[in-house]
Formats: structure tokens, C-alpha cells, sequence
């Protein structure tokens, strides 16, 4: 082998000018974050990614038509520069993971006062040596497409162009658009119109898309039953915490030692509390509380403790059973089953759509997409008010082309498997 | 149907997986080897689909359940290995594999409620969930076989054969994790707002997908050396680890991901 021989920058490049290449890119990115601080996505957005877009393909296929016996740009499209690329980019993912992460929206202030700070690690997302490399990893895939459409063709090659092409749509696409992404919330209450929103910072913004909330109904899980420290409040035993989801009366459960039976249930109650004792009746009203009566036997009780357990409402404080001195009956809040917006949703271009809005079930109108995002959990159940998001990403159809190409891809890859014999 | 029933039929899952890796190490013929693993594939699948029932939900929200799901993946894998490549000795590791989770899953049960909130409520929750443990019991079957090929690698006969074979797993692992990510990636522009948020999940799984593709990259090249190559399986799976539970200790993820779904 005269591999030993080769110096390095010398050619045919290899591993070595890779990492030197790599690590070069994330130090000039590393010095631009030390003059100019994080990129702000809003700065990059149309036409300014649309020109760095254009110009990026327009350099790629120049290289590939120019400069094709260009000893770096054929280097630039095989794995001598890819795998080192790649190993610095995983480590710069590492350290994101490794690193709380702020948004781009919170105050330097709340950033750790150091110097991985002025790096751009808690914000590695938006720093310039993430995107610089960013940019080299689509470099990379660009001229390895490009190359290989050089190369004869076969069947076989229709998994790597899916691959390579989809990941350059998908990351370029991210990357580019991520721009001209628009997020805002939008709170709405039953029976009004709104068309006013806050973006991430908190500034109002009137839209081109009003929501009219017709109602708003939230659907909870069944009460559960926990058996709490009455000193600490945490749920017993704390090893492995314990709990019953009540499921119709006459079912005996056994929670910490005590076999507790639901007597009664109550699904909207007033509990009402003087110094002598609590009486609990039905309220077929708004801020009703959920209650239920049990019966708690244990070994080391001379007689059954019964009495009402509820986990209260914005109207009504929450209910615990003692069973002795150490440990009480309680009820936790509610979890919630589903959250439902019915809303009409009208754009200024005319169009207007009736549709329930769920968790999961968003609506696309135009280039928006509106989710549920929140209610005012204070009220709990009884709330009159929604909270919608609304996003718009022009880019999202190149990034889903992106992302159906790697699936496929993938599914190749599955079926294909390595090509065989590659060594002999 | 609940966790106490498991054991019943966790032991005749892992008798008849036994059986089927026994026989694969001593007879040529597969059919009877793939029989007994699709029985005891069949068992334990029933307890899931009682759990599925008696939860209302699919049981894949906690830790506990998606040990469950590798359980029953590890010897799917091994059987489609078995039947793809002819490894004799993958059955006996799937199986020994899967019977470390299930005694794990024996040992320290998760609370079990039929809670499921919202944000899983979803047709993606079942396949992103399942292919990703899928994908996680063929790579964890490859990192065994990098153990191996490292550990013995001086009195090793035929080390292609053994490169040839982490190709294949590697490969068909990646295919899987790839779709696992894509199609989280899709459920969460459906129920977060955006397909990639850098999530501390995301974020590390990101990283187990690059670390596995360095591998199938650098094994493109004649000059690769396998020893390298299987270090770098080796660092994947710490990656993988980091992403499937270790996020759930790690103090720069605490309270941040909208990942954890374990309540108590």
C-alpha cells in the first residue's frame, strides 16, 4: 500500500482533508457566531432563501459541468468527504442533545452566562456552524446525485437516488423555509369572531384568516381514586404509585393495603363544606365537581371510613377522605380524553369552512393549517375559550416531496439490501 | 387481561422460542425451527391483544408496553433473518434477547391506565411505535454480532461472512428507523405544528440515524476495516440507547420533551 505516502492535500483526497474541510466549515461558522450572533430565521426569509436556494443549485450544477474532472469536486461527491462530514455534523447534534436548548425568541439574559453561550451551543439550531454544515451536507448530496447520473444506470440505483434526492429536498427545504414559516396563536370564545393573533414574541398581529368558535366541549377520562401521604401529598406506595380509574359501582379495589368500594357517584355535584361536616348534592350547572362516596376498609381500621371524595372545580375546593393519621382517599384532576373546537373558519379571499378542530385533526384552509392548541385550563371542563395555532409553510410541499422519496427509499433499502461483493 | 396474566404466557413463548432456537442449531431444515417460533410469536401476541383490549387503547404508551413490543419483535426479526440468510444461531439470540426484556418486563411492570392522551390519539401512534421497535430489535441483534466479531476477531474463519451479515442487518435496521422517523415526523406536522422541532427525541434520533448511516458510508469503501466499522455499530447503539430511554435521564431534556408519556 502507498497509502502511507500520500501527504496531506495531496491527490486524491481522503478521510483526513475531510475532517479538515469539516471542522474548517464549523470554525468559520463558529467565528461568524462569535461577530454576529445566531441567524434569524426571519432574515432568511423569501426572497432571500429562494436566491441562496437558486444559487446553490445553480453552483452545484455549474461544478458538475464545468469542473467534472475537478479532483475536490469529485472528491466532494464520494465517501472520503461524506463520512467525516457526517461524524461532525453527529457531533454537533450530540452536543445539541446534551445542551438545554432556548428559542431564538428568549432573551439573551436566560441564556447561562458562558462561553459555550456566546457559541451558539444553547441555540445550536440557529447557529452559523449548524447551518454552514447544514449547507455542506447538501453540497455533499447534491454532487453525489450528480455524479452518479454520470455512471451507468441500473435498477438498483433507484434507491440511492430516492435517498440522496429526498434528503436534499427535505433538508434543503427545512433549511430554506424555516424562513418564511409563520406561527401564531389565536384565542377565541364561544360565540365570537377573531382574526387577531400573537406570533412567538408576543406582538398582535390581524390575519388574513378569521375563526368564529360556535362551541367548545372537552371530554374527560373517568374520576380516578389515589390514596396520598397526608403529610407530603405524594401518591402511595411512592415505589410504584398507585391508582384506580373508577369503573361502576359494586367493584371493590384494592389501593395501599385498603380495599376501597365506590358507594356513590356523582359526575356533576356541589360539595359544600361548613366546620361540621360536607354535604354533597347534583348541580346541573357549570363548575359542578365530580364526587364520589366510598367506603375504605383495612386491616388495622376498628371500622369501615366512608365519606365523599372529589376532585373540585373552579367553583368548588377538592375533597380528600382521611383513612388515619398517615394516608387520606383523593381524587386527582380529570385527564382529558379529547378537546373539540366546532368553528367556521373565513379567509379574506372569500373561502369559508365549517369543521370540528381536534388534537391531531387540524384544519387546512388555503396555505394555512389551524390546530387546537390549548383552552383555558383554569375553567377545566367548563371552559369557553379555545386556543388555536395557525401555521403557514409555503415550503412544506418540497419537504414532504423530501420525505414520501426517503420513505420509499427506505422501503428499497429493505428490499434490496447491500450490494453484494463489494470487497471481492 | 392484565400484567399479572403476563407470565402465563410469557414462559410458554420463551419454551417454544427455545424449542425452535435448539432445533435451528442442529438440523438443516427450517421449517420446524420457523413453526414453533411463529407459536410462540402467536402466545405472546395474544396477551398483547388482550392488554390492547382491556386498556381500549393500544398498549404502546409506556416504557413498559414498548418492552413488551420488543419482546415480540426480537424473534420476528430473528425469524426473518433465519429465513432470509440462513443464520442458524440468530433464533437462539433473538430468543435469549427477548427473554432478558420479558424478565425485565416481569421484574418491574409499569402502572397500567387506560389514559391516552390527546396527542397520541392518532392512526401514526401504532406504526411509527412499532416499526421503531422493530428497527431497535434488529439493531440490537447487529451490535451483538459487532461484540462478537471484536471479541473473537483473531480466531475468527470467515470474517466477509460475518461483514456480509451485519450489512444486511444494518441495512434492513436503517430501512426501519428511516420510516419510524419520517412517519413521526409527519404525525408530529399533524398534531404539533411542525414536522421537526428538535425535540430532545427527535434530536437523538437524528443522531442514531446519522451514526448508522457513517457505518453503511464508510463501509462503501475497499480501505474500510471491519474493526472500525463495528465500533462504530457499537457507538449507534449507545446513540440508540440515549434515544429510547436515555433521554428520560438526561438533565438537558428533563421537563423539555413533549416525548414523555409516562404519568403517574
Amino acid at each position: 500500500m502507498n497509502k502511507d505516502a500520500r501527504r496531506i492535500w495531496e491527490k486524491p483526497w481522503s478521510y483526513t482533508e475531510g475532517f479538515i474541510v469539516a471542522g474548517g466549515i464549523a470554525l468559520t461558522g463558529l467565528l461568524l457566531q462569535l461577530l454576529l450572533g445566531n441567524i434569524r430565521p426571519a432574515d432568511f426569509r423569501s426572497p432571500v432563501n429562494t436566491t441562496v436556494g437558486a444559487l446553490l443549485v445553480a453552483g452545484l450544477l455549474c461544478c458538475h459541468f464545468l469542473l467534472r474532472d475537478n479532483h475536490v469536486v469529485r472528491w466532494l461527491s464520494g465517501a472520503r468527504s461524506t463520512v467525516p462530514a457526517m461524524l461532525v455534523v453527529l457531533l454537533s447534534i450530540v452536543i445539541l442533545g446534551l445542551t438545554p436548548q432556548f428559542t431564538i425568541h428568549e432573551p439573551q439574559e436566560h441564556l447561562p452566562n458562558n462561553i459555550f453561550s456566546r457559541m451558539g451551543w444553547y441555540r445550536m439550531t440557529t447557529s452559523w456552524a449548524f447551518v454552514l454544515l447544514c449547507f455542506y451536507i447538501l453540497v455533499i448530496l447534491g454532487l453525489t446525485v450528480l455524479r452518479k447520473t454520470r455512471k451507468s444506470q441500473s435498477w438498483r440505483l433507484i434507491g440511492f437516488y430516492l435517498n440522496h434526492l429526498g434528503l436534499f429536498f427535505a433538508l434543503g427545504g427545512g433549511l430554506l423555509g424555516s424562513g418564511d414559516m409563520q406561527r401564531y396563536t389565536m384565542t377565541v370564545v364561544e360565540g365570537n369572531t377573531e382574526w387577531r393573533a400573537h406570533d412567538a414574541l408576543g406582538n398582535l398581529k390581524e390575519l388574513p384568516v378569521a375563526i368564529e368558535l360556535d362551541t367548545f366541549i372537552i371530554e374527560e377520562y373517568p374520576p380516578k381514586l389515589v390514596v396520598i401521604d397526608n403529610r407530603t401529598g405524594k401518591i402511595l406506595p411512592v415505589n410504584r404509585p398507585g391508582s384506580y380509574m373508577f369503573e361502576g359501582l359494586g367493584k371493590p379495589t384494592q389501593l395501599n393495603g385498603n380495599t376501597i368500594e365506590v358507594l356513590e357517584y356523582i359526575p356533576q355535584a356541589a360539595v359544600v363544606r361548613d366546620s361540621a361536616f360536607t354535604s354533597v348534592v347534583p348541580m346541573l350547572m357549570d363548575g359542578a365537581a365530580t364526587a364520589l362516596k366510598v367506603r375504605v376498609t383495612n386491616p388495622s381500621l376498628k371500622a369501615p371510613v366512608e365519606g365523599w371524595v372529589s376532585n373540585g372545580s373552579y367553583l368548588f375546593p377538592y375533597q380528600v377522605l382521611y383513612i388515619d393519621e398517615t394516608s387520606s382517599v383523593a381524587m386527582p384532576v380529570q385527564e382529558v380524553k379529547k378537546y373539540t373546537s366546532q368553528v367556521t373558519v373565513f379567509t379574506e379571499a372569500g373561502h369559508r369552512k365549517k369543521a370540528n378542530i381536534e388534537v391531531n385533526k387540524p384544519l387546512s384552509i388555503e396555505d394555512w393549517i389551524i390546530y387546537q392548541y390549548s383552552y383555558d385550563e383554569k375553567m377545566g371542563k367548563y371552559s369557553k375559550t379555545s386556543v388555536f395555532e395557525l401555521v403557514r409553510d409555503p415550503w412544506l410541499p418540497v419537504v414532504y416531496t423530501g420525505i414520501f422519496m426517503l420513505l420509499a427509499g427506505a422501503l428499497f433499502l429493505f428490499i434490496a439490501g447491500p450490494k453484494k461483493n463489494r470487497k471481492s | 387481561m392484565t400484567w399479572d396474566h403476563f407470565i402465563f404466557f410469557a414462559i410458554p413463548s420463551v419454551l417454544l422460542w427455545t424449542v425452535a432456537s435448539a432445533w435451528a442449531l442442529r438440523r438443516p431444515k427450517k421449517t420446524l425451527p420457523a413453526l414453533f417460533t411463529v407459536l410462540g410469536l402467536g402466545v405472546f401476541f395474544s396477551f398483547i391483544l388482550g392488554m390492547w383490549i382491556s386498556l381500549e387503547r393500544p398498549p404502546l404508551r409506556t416504557m413498559g408496553e414498548t418492552r413488551l413490543w420488543y419482546s415480540f419483535f426480537l424473534p420476528v426479526a430473528g425469524l426473518i433473518t433465519y429465513q432470509r440468510w440462513g443464520y442458524k444461531w440468530i433464533l437462539s439470540f433473538s430468543t435469549i434477547l427477548s427473554a432478558v426484556f420479558i424478565v425485565v418486563n416481569i421484574a418491574k411492570p409499569d402502572i397500567h391506565n387506560k389514559v391516552l392522551m390527546p396527542a397520541l390519539q392518532s392512526p401514526w401512534f401504532a406504526p411509527h411505535v412499532i416499526i421503531y421497535m422493530f428497527s431497535y430489535a434488529i439493531l440490537g441483534a447487529v451490535t451483538l454480532v459487532a461484540l462478537y466479531y471484536l471479541f473473537r476477531e483473531e480466531k475468527l474463519q470467515d470474517k466477509e461472512r460475518i461483514m456480509d451479515m451485519t450489512d444486511n442487518l444494518v441495512y434492513v435496521g436503517v430501512a426501519f428507523v428511516t420510516m419510524g422517523m419520517l412517519m413521526g415526523a409527519i404525525w408530529a406536522k399533524e398534531a404539533w405544528g411542525h414536522y421537526w422541532s428538535w425535540d430532545p427525541k427527535e434530536t437523538w434520533a437524528a443522531a442514531t440515524w446519522l451514526g448508522y448511516l457513517v457505518y453503511i458510508h464508510y463501509r462503501l469503501l475497499k480501505t474500510s476495516k471491519n474493526k472500525t466499522s463495528m465500533t462504530i455499530l457499537l457507538l449507534a447503539f449507545m446513540l440508540l440507547q440515549v434515544c429510547w430511554y436515555g433521554v428520560n435521564y438526561l438533565p438537558s431534556a428533563r421537563g423539555r420533551s413533549v416525548h414523555t408519556y409516562s404519568v403517574r
